[in-house]
């Protein structure tokens, strides 16, 4: 055991080109950084050559677990996988696909805090870490085949319990939508593609050893009983979706949707979730049934339970039995999913027995299963509404051969057959024809391969952001802060720490007064009602950033902390802002508060900025990168920005978002770049320098 | 006999006894075992209570895991905890040869199955294959407990239990097991979907499908007294 709980102190490198399996000092090397994406950036900023591209065998895969990944830190399931990104678009550039499950924490229990892929092999392999012994292992008889079937095979030669992070066959045929999977239904985006130009099918762990907590049992317990008392449902939601004797507000859109009356009812016998009370915490793992909340009051009689990552009390990944999916479609009738799109029933129109109906429940999981099995990425659902775009365009029928448009059943499109999904799931994972090859691609190469027109990228309907991404909780959901965060990133942004906030189902009153305490009362605007930028909103977002960039790199759950808000009403339902440097003092023996470990994730994030600059070999960031798409300054076209009933922004408003979010990072105003002062101040003068050098450091 | 009976939740420590071997029986073979100082006497009081797992409320989070590792021993680690999910989480019991949805797990029909010690009543497996009696019954709750001053780490007992609830600690270099955190489980305490709930002791070896044939036999010097009794 090192001097520090939490880590285990090793890192693996394995370099699939020789073999060579190397050791490294995580606490020398990767200390400063903490652990997930912060590590991932790291080395791909000292170690993979400017302007690599995502397939290059140059490019690095960096698995990254931190610290409190594999102890008990309440929703700590999380895996961050950081590499040069395939769909980012046009040039290819650093971004990180995040999975739950058991991978990261078996990992540590195996003895590493992070896994580092090198180079290219010559034939298809698989990782297998069992303890201190890794081998790299033939992968030839799993090549070609799903993530469940080579997940199933791996677990036979190394047992059962073994934690399994796969690719499928899109994955192995270099499809930009590609996922990387675990344990059924956690999910990668956009790295299997990263795997499989690396011919590697997958790694596989087993960990009989033991992460240790600085902290002595009796602290370490009575924090974590803390912690859980101001948790609240998925995504941080603190009060009921319906009213419950217990609450004083209630929120439709709440993910606490628990109540007397609704059942997993598929469970033999059924489950009532019941009235869960905010104080009791032996029944959190009920409050968010979301099956229901995500495909309509039909799937209550489907669920068999919820579930989700090691170590998360709050279940959100929906299980549901639906028979008829193995009668009909050859499927099997399990399948779990944490996505509200489900992914199979955003492609179609409509359903014949309508939206929330059994076909499109039948959909949702043969969805699952197809893409889940040959490891597609539908890139936060902008596949099928490109899927929906190019279809209602007439791009498909323009940009496909006769023959081959005519080899796809359209009429069980426009019947809303769920086994239409079959054609373009497996078209896509093949690469079949141009109808395949061209939608796998991703949003950016897809739109500019079939000529998308201006309007694509310019009506809020398509969801376009930038560079080949949707947004992600933007303008329609925080303003200006929303429009800032959404900015920062070269793949969608993946961030939640303001919309879980936003969205916590709080009236805004409260919310004004719990954001007067962290960033200002002028971060919360009234409902529908945007006002003009001001310092909090800034202050909001780069705080909503930073916090992001903390819970990838501890690892720790996004969807779930930050913990601004509670649910308790004793408490004014104030959350707790220090509690994940509570819980990493605590955990490591590193005493940091939350200031200092806020600092610790400027760093990261400076680092995720200066590796976009020097790949984008551009300094402008403020016009090159930090943009908008412009729907969000056009629509609703009647209206006036700062009017009710609307989100509609400001460009001017907006470059002063800029200014003000620059500033709060110490950030060069001109250009959107880390200032040398700012960096040196985050311990990064190697990182001044190199930019200095490829003249991309502001003059300031 | 013994699952014939059940036990009432204020049984006494007279009432265990009775209800397992009956008056007779115990005084005779307590009366024999402290003659015969070469025989060890090998019964221990049944349990007071013992951990019963709901399957159809288990989420699979593995904080009763955790709770029992980090709260017990200050680290997190499943391999010796004293509950186990981890191992029947993919594909149950029986491993992944039943096909993809036809096993319980998560590749499965999505049952959990969490593995509990049954407190086993005489003979206690664990108790019995230990060469050096380090596996007692503890004094307030009678739950089966390793007594780490007297175990020399040779996991005989982890070959012993037919259930593999036995767990062998590298860092202390002792067996460890459930010994129900002294009528206080941190496992039921850290469940976040009541599925694990702590109830007066009951015989469930005969209702618990083994996980493999165990290493049964009773050796000398302890199989000498067993014709006290059978």
């Amino acid at each position: 055991m090192g001097e520090f709980g939490g880590w285990t102190g090793k890192t693996l490198r394995v370099d699939l080109s020789n073999g060579r399996v190397q050791i490294e000092d995580t606490i020398a090397r990767y200390m400063s950084v903490l652990g997930g994406t912060g590590v991932g950036y790291r080395v791909l900023w000292d170690e993979v050559p400017a302007r690599t591209r995502a397939f290059d065998p140059q490019n690095k895969i960096i698995l990254g677990v931190g610290p409190l990944t594999g102890t008990g830190a309440p929703s700590g399931g999380r895996t961050s996988i950081t590499t040069i990104f395939p769909t980012v678009y046009p040039d290819e550039l650093v971004a990180t696909g995040h999975m739950g499950g058991a991978w990261g924490a078996e990992l540590k229990y195996a003895g590493w805090d992070n896994v580092i892929i090198e180079g290219r092999s010559q034939k298809p392999v698989y990782l297998a870490i069992v303890d201190g012994k890794v081998e790299i292992r033939d992968a030839s008889h799993l090549w070609g085949n799903g993530i469940y079937h080579a997940t199933s095979s791996i677990c036979q030669e190394m047992g059962a319990d073994t934690q399994v992070a796969a690719i499928g066959q899109a994955g192995e045929n270099l499809v930009r939508l590609s996922v990387v999977m675990t344990g059924f239904s956690h999910s990668a985006g956009g790295v299997g593609g990263v795997f499989g130009s690396k011919r590697l099918k997958a790694i596989a762990v087993k960990g009989s050893g033991s992460v240790r907590i600085a902290a002595d049992k009796k602290e370490w317990k009575q924090l974590i009983r803390y912690i859980l008392s101001i948790m609240g449902a998925n995504n941080q939601h603190v009060v009921p979706s319906t009213p419950q004797p217990w609450a004083e507000f209630y929120a439709p859109g709440s993910r606490w949707t628990a109540r007397k009356g609704l059942f997993w009812g598929a469970a033999r016998p059924a489950v009532e979730t019941g009235e869960c009370l905010p104080e009791d915490l032996n029944r959190m793992g009920y409050r968010t049934a979301k099956a229901t909340y995500d495909l309509g009051p039909n799937a209550e009689k489907y669920t068999v339970r919820m579930g989700g990552c090691v170590s998360c009390p709050i279940r959100c990944h929906s299980h549901l039995d639906v028979p008829s999916v193995e009668e009909k479609y050859g499927f099997s009738r399990y399948a779990a999913s944490t996505c509200v799109g489900w992914g199979g029933r955003g492609f179609f129109k409509s359903f014949p027995d309508g939206a929330r109906g059994q076909s499109s429940i039948e959909a949702a999981v043969v969805g699952a299963h197809l893409a889940g099995d040959l490891g597609i990425w539908t890139n936060y659902s902008q596949l099928q509404r490109d899927f929906k775009y190019a279809y209602d365009q007439g791009l498909i029928k323009a940009n496909l051969s006769d023959s081959e448009y005519r080899s796809i059943p359209w009429e069980r499109f426009e019947k809303g057959d769920p086994g239409f999904l079959k054609e373009i799931y497996t078209r896509i994972a093949y690469k079949q024809g141009e109808f395949g090859a061209a939608l796998g691609e991703g949003s950016g190469r897809l739109a500019e391969r079939w000529k998308f027109p201006p309007e694509y990228y310019k009506e809020p309907g398509t969801s376009w952001w930038k560079m080949g991404h949707p947004k992600h909780h933007s303008s329609e959901e925080a303003g200006q802060t929303g429009v800032l965060i959404n900015m920062m990133y070269n793949r969608d942004c993946q961030c939640h720490s303001h919309s879980n906030f936003l969205s916590s189902g709080l009236p805004v009153r409260i919310l004004k007064e719990l954001a007067a305490r962290l960033w200002g009362a002028g971060a919360v605007d009234e409902d529908n009602n945007i006002t003009p930028v001001n310092l909090d909103k800034a202050r909001f977002a780069a705080w909503s950033v930073l916090r992001k960039e903390l819970h990838d790199s501890l690892t720790l759950c996004n969807w779930m902390y930050p913990l601004a808000a509670s649910p308790l009403k004793s408490r004014g339902y104030e959350g707790d802002n220090s509690v994940e440097a509570r819980l990493y003092s605590a955990v490591t023996g590193d005493r940091k508060d939350a200031a200092q470990l806020d600092l610790v994730a400027e760093r990261i994030f400076a680092m995720h900025r200066a590796l976009t600059m020097r790949d984008m070999a551009n300094m402008d960031m403020r016009g090159r990168h930090d943009t908008a798409p412009d729907w969000v300054f056009d629509y609703p076209p009647d209206k006036k920005p700062f009017t009710p009933g609307h989100y509609k922004m400001e460009r001017e408003d907006i470059e002063r978002a800029k200014d003000l979010f620059y500033q709060v990072l110490g950030w060069d105003r001109k250009t959107g770049a880390p200032a040398r002062a700012s960096l040196e101040k985050l311990g990064l003068k190697d990182v001044a320098d190199r930019l200095a050098a490829l003249n991309l450091l502001p003059a300031s | 006999m013994i699952s014939r009976l059940g036990l009432p939740a204020e049984s006494s420590r007279r009432g265990f006894l009775l209800s397992t071997l009956g008056v007779t029986g115990v005084t005779a073979a307590l009366a024999r075992a402290q003659k015969s100082a070469s025989a060890p006497f090998v019964i221990l009081e049944n349990s007071m209570g013992i951990l019963v797992a709901d399957s159809t409320r288990c989420v699979g989070c593995r904080r009763c895991e955790l709770a029992c590792t980090e709260f017990n021993d200050g680290r997190s680690q499943p391999a010796i905890a004293r509950i186990k999910v981890a191992r029947n989480y993919n594909f149950g019991p029986r491993g992944q040869g039943a096909g993809l949805g036809r096993s319980p797990g998560e590749f499965g029909n999505f049952r959990v199955l969490q593995d509990t010690c049954l407190q086993c009543p005489h003979p206690v497996p664990c108790s019995v294959a230990c060469p050096n009696d380090a596996i007692v019954a503890d004094l307030e709750t009678k739950a089966r407990r390793v007594d780490t001053g007297k175990c020399k780490g040779c996991r005989l007992c982890l070959e012993a239990c037919p259930w593999e609830m036995m767990n062998f600690d590298e860092v202390s270099g002792k067996a460890t097991k459930c010994f129900l955190c002294d009528g206080k489980p941190e496992c039921v305490e850290a469940c976040p979907a009541l599925a694990l709930r702590f109830v007066p002791w009951r015989d469930l070896t005969h209702d618990t499908p083994v996980r493999r044939a165990a290493l049964a036999a009773l050796r000398d010097p302890k199989s000498a007294g067993c014709p006290a009794c059978h």
